[in-house]
């Protein structure tokens, strides 16, 4: 099941391990020793539905164990310090938020879907559904080394859209032949998923795929792709409210509006990272090593105040709201301007960001060059 | 240290590059018992590490060495070291000028070079008693009698008394060493004459200053002697004298026909010149020894720090260096593009490398460098004659009337199979032939005048090209002759950037400046804006290239939440940017300045 472009920790899995593996991630669950509220929960990296229906149970209920989710909670977005994720196969952690309506995401593969499972993650409290689609054709599919077809993913989108609301598909752009891109986009709303993410296909380091890079899309179609997503889905009404993800209004992704806005989370399972008190720490990543010492980190990174300065603003500079004057001050207690100046005055220049007075924020061209800002932040 | 002067012998070791002088040195070392074997390092002559890494010698160095002959008696051996690349051919005659003969080592297996022959002729012009070495007997290849019959009939020498050895086996050293006993004569001079001692080389140590490196002539030298340099009449009190073991040792005094060193509180090496005479200040000599000329820079070029290294850290840096390589020089520059730095000068391309490299190393500094180029001597039309060392300080062509460059006569040795790819590379180097003279049935060497400027940038690395490695090359400077020279302008965006002018050849412009716009439409990153390159002669514009701007750089993913592997990512990806410099609007990665040396002869 495991992406040949994915460089997300992966596990063979064989007899037993699974049961292993839930009772570890059970665990680093019930020792965890942080705050004891979350609002929201990712499950993420992977295919969930390779846990056994007992094991995802398990995992629920430890997580109720430790934190505090409760449906209809009171507590503010901005006063809630606690944030659990569960990364299965570890580095996409979740998130669990305190709000209203608490975000709870599991990534699920075309095929791992059936109205029968559907129905079983609804009644364990999953609220939210991240499809991988990666597209809907099935050269492309070859090409990305995707198990599923075109029919299973129909057949899928069909299934969450009857049994939830609040959905998504993830499309892949800048795989081989860029000429099917416009089709799937098209399909895509076809299904009206009210979330789209469309992510650009990189070529990692330790994956399969970087073999294969020679074969990539030039750097011009890509663009090409990725402006075509912006137009379609724009003029579906779909808002773009982050570098990769468009969402229909109210159907924004809390979860990941974590991560760009620099809050803290948790995350659990192996090679998963978390963000508290300061500290960026990731988890063991080794299979075999979590197993024994699950939560023990491989790495932890004590964050200087500047660093953290660059983070949150290279962070809120991958969303459409940008950053608020105000908020940065509440936040650090001093100025864009004073912290950061020249580079911000180069970028305004260069077009890639624009300062409506109240806050910064990237342009079109600023979300096509992202890493362009965070070049001119660090 | 009193050895009878009749028991000194001064050589050197003269030889083609690769020929096996370096491993022979070790091995005279190493069986004369001058350095244990087990705490030699391989090539101890050789002693910077930028020397060791690339197999070559800069610096000359002076070894003494013991030696028992058959016949009994106790010899003193020094042994002077010469450097191996044509770079610094002329250190090779301050070497020789100390000795009274020298080792011609020729590879068994290769025979008779250019440098071989260039070395020799230096050592005959000087009337130093020569010994063929035929080295490297131990490979299968080798071929003993051609050697012999190079030596003969090239050479001059006589062939049938060379010394068949392996300076890797260590098969014939005693040989080599007997007949340093019995065929170089030992130095004449009387040891109680006015001082007269001829500084052959210095080097500078950060603990003890100048370490000058002499040869008495006549008479003797001591500590708390008080000298005088004869070319300055600098005064000095002698600290301390010795000899080279390799370390130093000092001893009660130094005699004529001796080799040794000296320190004297000199604090700089541009107070030392080579080729001087010291003398006694007490009892001074009327006549200074014969000297030799000072190398001249002949190729130059612009250094600026880059993002990281300030011009400060720079200016420091060069003087340090020129305390113990001052046959480079360097003054002040400026750089619309680059901005403030130092334009320098060289005695050859490798000697550029060489120190570009030092200054990195040893500095920690991140540089710059513009394209070499020679100096040119340009006569106005309002009579006034000027030396131009950078391409952009050129005149306008208007206000020229001569522009003249510097030119060369090469010997080049090549096997005659590839005597016609020699002449065609020759050709494309403005090359003019002067003759070919056939050396035996197999070789033959071309002497063609060239300019300085078709040489000093890639003929070297091309001649090995086309002869398969064979090829070997000589020269020497001939002076200035007028040429048909323009200003070859590139521009970013527009806007002329000073330090990628360059001066070619007028019938050559149009190729060099396609080529080189292209190579930098290559070199240059794309980048958020278009960006045009333009390559102008005259003020015309005969070329445009354009580097597309940026389609996409995003990140996709914010990998699974770790920011901070991102922001590191971004950090590294920005240090890697240390080596661009911004040129207005545009950032140019270093390579692009260097861009030139890349474009080939058809301008590809
Ligand atoms: N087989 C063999 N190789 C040798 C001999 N002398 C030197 N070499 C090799 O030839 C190469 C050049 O030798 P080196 O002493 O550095 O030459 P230099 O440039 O003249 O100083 C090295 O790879 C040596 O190991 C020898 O007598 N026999």
């Amino acid at each position: 099941m495991a992406c040949p472009y994915c460089d997300f920790v992966k596990r063979p899995i064989s007899g037993d391990a699974p049961d292993e593996f839930t009772e570890a991630l059970c665990r680093e669950i019930a020792e965890f020793e942080g705050p004891g509220e979350a609002r929201s929960i990712f499950f993420g990296g992977g295919t969930p539905s390779l846990l056994s229906e007992r094991g995802f149970a398990r995992i629920f209920e430890a997580l109720h164990h430790r934190f505090e989710i409760a449906e209809g909670g009171s507590s503010s977005r901005s006063t809630a310090g606690a944030q659990s994720s569960i990364g299965r196969a570890g580095a996409r952690p979740s998130q669990i938020e305190i709000t209203s309506h608490p975000e709870i995401t599991i990534e699920v593969n075309p095929d791992d879907v059936t109205p029968e499972r559907a129905r079983f993650w609804r009644g364990l409290g999953v609220n939210r559904l991240s499809l991988g689609v990666q597209s809907f054709d099935d050269v492309v599919l070859k090409f990305l080394g995707r198990c599923h077809d075109t029919e299973a993913a129909r057949r899928a989108c069909g299934v969450i859209g009857d049994q939830f609301e609040n959905w998504g598909v993830d499309l892949i752009f800048g795989a081989k032949p860029p000429s099917a891109w416009a089709a799937s986009v098209a399909e895509c709303v076809r299904f009206a998923p009210p979330h789209v993410s469309t992510y650009g296909l990189t070529y990692e380091e330790r994956t399969p795929f970087w073999k294969q890079r020679h074969e990539a899309v030039g750097d011009d179609d890509a663009l090409a792709q990725y402006r075509h997503a912006m137009d379609a889905l724009g003029a579906a009404g779909y808002e773009h409210y982050e570098v990769s993800n468009f969402a229909r209004t109210g159907f924004e992704s809390a979860h990941n509006l974590i991560y760009w806005r620099n809050e803290e989370y948790a995350g659990f399972g192996p090679g998963a990272v978390s963000y508290l008190g300061g500290v960026r720490a990731r988890n063991l990543s080794r299979i075999d090593t979590y197993l024994t010492r699950p939560g023990e980190k491989e790495e932890s990174l004590a964050l200087s105040a500047r660093e953290t300065k660059v983070e949150t603003l290279i962070q809120h500079f991958r969303t459409r709201a940008g950053i608020e004057h105000a908020a940065y001050r509440a936040r650090f207690g001093s100025e864009i301007e004073e912290d950061f100046g020249d580079a911000i005055r180069t970028l305004a220049a260069r077009g890639l960001i624009a300062d409506d007075g109240g806050r910064l924020s990237p342009t079109r061209r600023g979300y096509e060059l992202n890493n362009e800002i965070g070049l001119a932040l660090v | 240290m009193t050895t009878p002067i009749e028991n000194i012998r001064n050589f050197s070791i003269i030889a083609h590059i690769d020929h096996g002088k370096s491993t022979l040195a070790d091995r005279l070392l190493e069986v004369t018992k001058t350095i244990d074997k087990r705490l030699m390092k391989e090539q101890t002559l050789d002693s910077m590490d930028i020397e060791r890494e690339r197999g070559i010698t800069i610096k000359s160095v002076a070894v003494r060495m013991n030696y028992k002959s058959k016949d009994g008696k106790d010899y003193v051996l020094n042994l002077i070291d010469t450097p191996g690349h044509v770079d610094f051919a002329y250190e090779v005659s301050r070497s020789l000028a100390a000795c009274e003969g020298a080792l011609l080592l020729v590879d068994a297996t290769q025979g008779v070079e250019a440098q071989t022959l260039a070395n020799a002729y230096k050592a005959i012009e000087q009337h130093l008693e020569i010994i063929p070495v035929i080295n490297k007997i131990d490979l299968a290849s080798a071929d003993v009698e051609s050697a012999r019959r190079q030596f003969t009939d090239i050479v001059g020498l006589d062939g049938s008394r060379a010394v068949l050895a392996s300076g890797k086996s260590g098969l014939g050293v005693e040989d080599i060493l007997e007949a340093i006993v019995e065929r170089i004569p030992p130095p004449k001079g009387d040891r109680k004459a006015p001082l007269r001692a001829l500084i052959f080389d210095a080097v500078y140590n950060d603990y003890r200053g100048v370490i000058v490196y002499l040869r008495v002539v006549e008479g003797r030298i001591a500590a708390g002697f008080k000298v005088k340099m004869m070319s300055n009449d600098e005064k000095y009190e002698v600290i301390e004298v010795g000899s080279l073991t390799p370390q130093m040792r000092a001893a009660e005094d130094l005699e004529a026909g001796e080799v040794g060193y000296m320190i004297c509180n000199i604090r700089s090496l541009d107070k030392t010149k080579i080729g001087d005479t010291v003398t006694d200040l007490l009892k001074p000599a009327t006549e200074a020894l014969p000297g030799y000329s000072e190398p001249k820079p002949v190729v130059f070029c612009g250094m600026y720090p880059a993002a990281d290294t300030d011009y400060m850290q720079l200016r420091d840096a060069l003087d340090r260096l020129r305390l113990n390589d001052c046959s480079f020089s360097f003054q002040a520059d400026s750089s619309d593009a680059l901005g403030l730095g130092y334009r320098l000068g060289f005695l050859g391309l490798l000697h550029m490398e060489i120190v570009q490299e030092r200054l990195e190393r040893e500095f920690g500094l991140t540089l710059v460098t513009t394209v070499p180029n020679v100096s040119y001597r340009v006569t106005l039309t309002s009579g006034e004659v000027m030396e131009i060392e950078n391409a952009s300080k050129m005149p306008p062509s208007n206000e020229i009337d001569v522009t003249e460059e510097p030119y060369i006569e090469a010997d080049i040795m090549v096997p005659t199979q590839y005597l016609s790819a020699v002449i065609d590379l020759c050709k494309k180097k403005r090359g003019i032939h002067i003759r070919v003279d056939y050396i035996d049935a197999n070789r033959c060497m071309a002497i063609y005048q060239m300019p300085l400027a078709e040489i000093v940038l890639d003929f070297y690395d091309k001649l090995k090209t086309y002869t398969r490695g064979y090829g070997s090359l000589e020269y020497r400077i001939l002076g200035y002759r007028p040429g048909d020279l323009v200003k070859l302008d590139i521009m970013l965006n527009g806007d002329r950037v000073d330090a990628l002018s360059c001066i070619v050849h007028r019938d050559r412009a149009a190729i060099v400046g396609r080529g080189l716009a292209a190579k930098l439409q290559k070199l240059i990153p794309r980048q958020q804006f278009e960006i045009a390159i333009q390559a102008a002669i005259g003020g015309k514009i005969i070329v445009r290239e354009t580097v597309k701007s940026m389609g996409k750089n995003v990140t996709a993913k914010c990998y699974g939440g770790d920011i901070s592997r991102k922001r590191k990512l971004l950090e590294k990806q920005k240090a890697g940017k240390k080596r661009m410099k911004q040129v207005g609007s545009v950032e140019v990665p270093q390579e692009a300045f260097m861009a030139l040396l890349k474009v080939d002869d058809d301008g590809a």
